[in-house]
């Protein structure tokens, strides 16, 4: 129990840099790779909730997470791509 | 295995792969370029969450369980190198056009 909300302290202390580069990050490609560490905390978080609560919705959630990331570091990648270099593919 | 080593054993590898993710995040404060943070990012994270995965099956020691978290690890490891793949070439792509 105690050992788990240790989990979220440190995955919660993982989250800031994330945070950083999704504010601060100098170009939009860092933006992006800011979001993509939130994902995998915002993962590694549902995981810990299922083991806190032992229920298997939470691991449901995590793969929900995991296929939106997906979806959405694809989609802001082909903006990044158009926007820099126009339609030269 | 008996139920005491199973826990014990998924304790160190979920506190490994939050160590992992810690330095994961400090690489991505730390490192000097978009494509160089996009490394630590992308594979650090990625073993992180394997390891992850690996500690809850062994801590819940359920099928129920165990399905699930090889979907999310076959989901994570078709969907994460293709977005890292797709996201570097657009930063690389973006680098050259400034």
């Amino acid at each position: 129990m105690t050992l788990t909300l240790l989990f979220v302290v440190l995955a919660g202390l993982a989250a800031v840099p994330g945070l950083h580069r999704l504010l601060v990050g100098p170009t939009l490609a860092d933006r992006v790779i800011g979001l993509d560490l939130l994902f995998a905390v915002a993962i590694i978080l549902s995981l810990t909730a299922a083991l806190l609560s032992q229920r298997t919705v939470f691991l449901d959630v995590a793969i929900g997470l995991a296929v939106v990331g997906f979806v959405a570091t694809l989609a802001w990648a082909r903006l990044i791509q158009l926007r820099a270099g126009g339609e030269s593919e | 295995m008996s139920a005491g080593i199973s826990a014990l054993l998924g304790w160190l590898v979920c506190g490994l792969a939050l160590i992992i993710l810690l330095i994961a995040a400090l690489g991505v404060y730390r490192l000097p370029d978009a494509l160089s943070r996009q490394h630590a990012a992308t594979k650090a994270a990625t073993l992180s969450l394997t390891l992850f995965a690996l500690g809850a099956g062994l801590l819940a020691w359920d099928w129920a369980w165990t399905w699930r978290l090889i979907l999310l690890l076959a989901i994570l490891f078709t969907a994460l190198p293709l977005a890292s793949h797709a996201l570097g070439r657009a930063a690389a792509g973006s680098n050259e056009a400034e």
